[in-house]
């Protein structure tokens, strides 16, 4: 009997109902630095997490123990419920939706070696290697079990792969400190021509970076590229979670089926694209996963819950329940898809488009403005408010429609929710980037302030 | 426990073995407006092997079951001897250390019922709710811990710690109609129970903060002179500065040394910076780092010229210097790597006040407290929670959205004016580094002023 059955065996009859996760993780990683390599390393955790509902309340535990003491997960998922709200959850049964079957589980992931992750390693620091960079890269590969299952009879289980490759490019020239950095995150095995697309997304960034020029100043067009877009992208993130929802302090809040955004932009939460590695069948609560619109046509669709905001919001669980080993289960987003209704070819697409040049060719209207790669801080200011303003880490002027250099010591500063209302365009360098796929996108009006 | 590391220890067939054993006991509560989010106890426990072999690179495991810990050690073995290396990794010598190490409880958290801390938050909590119906979400927050870290290495160092912590932290949230501002308050001790109880004022403080920002217009940006609280000032440091003398950016990097050379001049003899892992009582604190060398207080800018920097076995060995006591692991999943204890900006020492370094500024921006700073190295940001112009020499109207944009070699030589106004941060959250966080550390300064600083915003 699994460590699972076990656990959800001795909670019944002692509480109202429980739901459990049981998850194994093993890593392998390599690392090499400034070029060589210094380090491999493996490690193995696995933990059980349980939650109770015991007279209404709710409580949780969970335990790393090699042989779990599963009566005394019990006891304390028991006393934790003792001071816990009362919630009106309930647990999807064994006759819900039957999750949908997709791939999360690659052999060739699972199988590789660590000769194969060694030399994947080299390949990508003898390509990136040049005189005054330190070049650092590291690939770590992940195989993991889930198990979830609660009193109601729902049962979940899936193993999944994942591999983020990382190149990591530090090039100091006097003072100047230039730092350039690109991963592969996939769960499959990254296929040549990935980790060519990795070297040339580096080089090309690299390359426009050496000439410095002057920062222009004022309200202003920028491109962000999918790897600047997180400034803008959080506050919706934050907006479009049930939880804020619930509490009142989401803009978004009320608002669905309004126009909040440009006509063109859509966002789809779907943990279940293929080949990614936060995909899965069903989510951490036992929900079966399914893709939601979160906005749709520029207008606020669904927002993301998982069983214990639903059950107070008085909705249901969009299967984006998210638990750890400690802790309750919160709600959590998978794979996030900018997905453009006018080209923006196949969101989808579980393989990046080859790599195209900085800017996705949105520059050619471009008189004065700036491409923005990195920002410096991102998340922590008042996020949830829409503003952002940060110092540029990696950003570039464009003059004429042509980048004409790096720019340094410069800050620019907007609201997500007003640049959002008109996008002036996007790119066609649509990519995954960690779990989001977007492409570049230019908004206007963005005020740039240099010393 | 340590018996059974020792034993392990001699089964190793590496050059060089180091075993970290953790066990954390651990309990939390969280609110989240008016309603109880989690009341939880947790235990975790897990271990750490690393090895060295001459000629190849380091083999890592971690675990967390122990039964599995003879397999590990050989598995650590195993993986070293995959990574060839033409040139050697050294460690520099630390005499071998044996002690038990158990800092002060200050009121054992694990004696205390969870009814107790929910009790206590729940005052927190409702102390920010009461201060305005403007006040719409709040998110408190307590969480301790009493951690025992066992490490044992095969050139004779035993040790056992006890490291509690105790974290306070409550977001308030107001709005009024479109608009939605927060305050934030952070408490963080390596401490206990007793050192919690009176933080009542601190909550409300925030949230009529929150309160107060909805009417505040965001700041313009421009280059301004800058006054930063004691609060920012540290976080000001410890981006603009801290990450920089951390070794490992520098020692395998020959353009990153000449760059950070010790005696290269970084700031106005006004500017004296450390960092201190041995000072008492702070959430940086540890007797002994995670390599089992002993911590201290360590210079960094004697009156603004470079004069050391931080180091772990590893990085000491390969720039010549001795170990400073700065190798830190957030936990057993993790290897040791380069990090800060206690950074601080000591005092001026003409013990200046706030008013004498206000009296001059025509029109600038005083920085308050912190929201977060991170840094690229050369260019940091840091994010005060709230801010005011400076106008005539005097503080004037309450602004918002402060994000500073700093330059290492432009912001710090423009520090020409340091208070004697000392205190330490006592902040929660942490420091985050290599997929590190949160790593507690705590930072410690006066008030400073900056001739001319790039504030964020419309221009």
């Amino acid at each position: 009997m699994s460590s699972l059955d076990r656990l959800l065996d001795a909670a019944l009859g002692k509480v109202d109902g429980a739901d459990a996760l049981w998850r194994r993780e093993e890593q392998t990683a390599v690392g090499f630095e400034a070029g060589r390599l210094k380090a491999a390393g493996v490690s193995e955790e696995a933990g059980l997490n349980l939650r109770v509902l015991a007279k209404g309340r709710m409580g949780v535990a969970g335990t790393t123990a090699a042989t779990p003491d599963v009566q005394e997960l019990v006891q304390r998922a028991s006393s934790s419920a003792e001071l816990g709200e009362s919630v009106d959850l309930a647990f999807p049964t064994a006759k819900s939706q039957l999750p949908t079957p997709i791939p999360t589980f690659f052999d060739r992931t699972a199988n590789a070696s660590l000769d194969d992750l060694i030399r994947m390693g080299r390949m990508l620091v003898e390509r990136l290697t040049r005189p005054d960079c330190q070049v650092n890269v590291s690939v770590e590969r992940e195989v993991q079990e889930t198990a979830v299952g609660n009193s109601a009879g729902a049962r979940g289980e899936y193993r999944g792969t994942g591999i983020a490759v990382t190149a990591d490019v530090t090039r100091i020239s006097g003072d100047d400190v230039l730092m350039v950095y690109d991963q592969y995150v996939g769960a499959d095995m990254p296929s040549d021509a990935d980790l060519e697309m990795l070297v040339r997304s580096v080089e090309t960034r690299l390359t426009a970076a050496l000439k410095i020029v002057t920062p222009p100043e004022g309200a202003l067009p920028v491109v962000f590229t999918p790897a600047g877009l997180a400034a803008v992208v959080l506050p919706l993130e934050q907006a479009l979670s049930g939880k804020t929802v619930l509490q009142g302090s989401s803009p978004l809040a009320g608002k669905v089926g309004e126009m909040m955004f440009d006509a063109r932009l859509s966002i789809l939460d779907d943990p279940l694209t293929p080949g990614r590695p936060v995909s899965r069948p069903v989510d951490d609560e036992c929900v079966p996963s399914r893709c939601n619109a979160l906005v749709e046509h520029g207008r606020v669709g669904k927002f993301v819950y998982d069983l214990e905001t639903a059950a107070r919001a008085n909705t249901e669980s969009t299967g984006n329940g998210h638990r750890g080993i400690f802790g309750k289960p919160r709600i959590g987003y998978t794979n996030i898809l900018f997905r453009m209704t006018d080209g923006g070819a196949g969101a989808r697409r579980a393989v990046p488009l080859p790599a195209a040049e900085l800017g996705g060719g949105l520059l050619a209207d471009i008189d004065d403005g700036l491409v923005v790669d990195d920002l410096i801080g991102v998340g922590q200011g008042n996020v949830i408010s829409g503003a952002f303003s940060h110092p540029v880490g990696l950003a570039y002027r464009v003059q004429k429609g042509e980048i004409t250099g790096r720019v340094k010591d410069a800050a620019v500063a907007g609201n997500a929710y007003d640049l959002l209302k008109k996008i002036g365009g996007f790119g066609n360098d649509g990519r995954w980037l960690g779990a989001r796929w977007s492409p570049s996108m230019l908004l206007d009006g963005v005020s740039v302030a240099r010393r | 426990m340590k018996d059974r590391l020792a034993a392990a220890l001699k089964q190793s067939r590496a050059d060089y073995t180091e075993i970290r054993v953790e066990r954390t006991w651990s309990s939390a509560v969280a609110f989240r407006g008016r309603r109880l989010e989690t009341a939880t106890v947790s235990e975790d426990q897990g271990g750490f092997v690393r090895v060295l072999n001459n000629g190849y690179g380091w083999g890592i495991t971690s675990f967390t079951s122990l039964a599995e810990l003879p397999r590990m050690v050989a598995r650590a073995n195993e993986l070293s001897r995959a990574v060839k290396l033409d040139e050697p990794i050294r460690l520099a010598d630390v005499e071998p250390q044996t002690a038990d190490a158990v800092l002060e409880l200050d009121g054992d958290v694990r004696g205390v019922s969870l009814a107790d801390k929910k009790k206590l938050l729940d005052r927190y909590n409702t102390a920010m709710l009461a201060v305005s119906d403007k006040i719409v979400d709040t998110q408190a927050s307590y969480h301790d811990e009493v951690s025992e870290v066992w490490f044992v290495n095969s050139e004779g160092t035993s040790l056992y710690q006890l490291r509690p912590e105790v974290v306070l932290s409550g977001t308030a949230i107001g709005r009024r109609d479109g608009t939605i501002e927060k305050g934030l308050e952070s408490i963080g001790l390596r401490k206990g129970w007793n050192s919690v109880q009176n933080f009542d004022k601190q909550f409300a403080v925030v949230a009529q903060r929150a309160v107060d920002l909805l009417e505040a217009p965001r700041v313009r940006g421009a280059a301004y002179p800058v006054i930063l609280d004691n609060e920012l000032a540290g976080v000001f440091i410890h981006e603009a500065f801290g990450h920089l003398s951390e070794a490992d950016f520098v020692y395998e990097n020959p353009q990153a040394r000449e760059m950070m050379t010790l005696g290269r001049r970084f700031g106005k003899p006004v500017l004296n910076v450390g960092d201190n892992g041995a000072a008492s009582g702070l959430r940086g604190t540890l007797p002994y780092d995670d390599e089992g060398t002993p911590t201290q207080d360590t210079p960094l800018i004697k009156e603004g010229i470079l004069v050391g920097r931080l180091h772990s076995r590893e990085t000491a060995a390969k720039l010549g210097e001795q170990p400073t006591g700065n190798a830190r692991a957030i936990s057993f999943r993790h290897m040791p790597i380069v990090r800060m204890t206690n950074t601080y900006i000591a005092p001026g020492k003409n013990g200046a006040r706030f008013n004498d370094l206000i009296g001059d500024i025509k029109l600038g921006v005083y920085a308050c407290g912190a929201f977060g700073g991170q840094t690229m190295l050369e260019n940091f940001s840091f994010t005060a929670a709230y801010g005011y112009m400076i106008r005539d020499g005097k503080v004037a109207e309450l602004v918002k959205d402060v994000v500073l944009a700093g330059n290492l070699f432009q912001t710090l030589d423009r520090i020409e004016h340091i208070a004697g106004d000392f205190t330490w941060n006592q902040m929660g959250g942490g420091c985050g580094k290599g997929g590190q966080f949160p790593l507690p550390v705590t930072e410690g300064a006066p008030h400073v002023r900056i001739e001319e600083a790039l504030i964020g915003g419309d221009v």
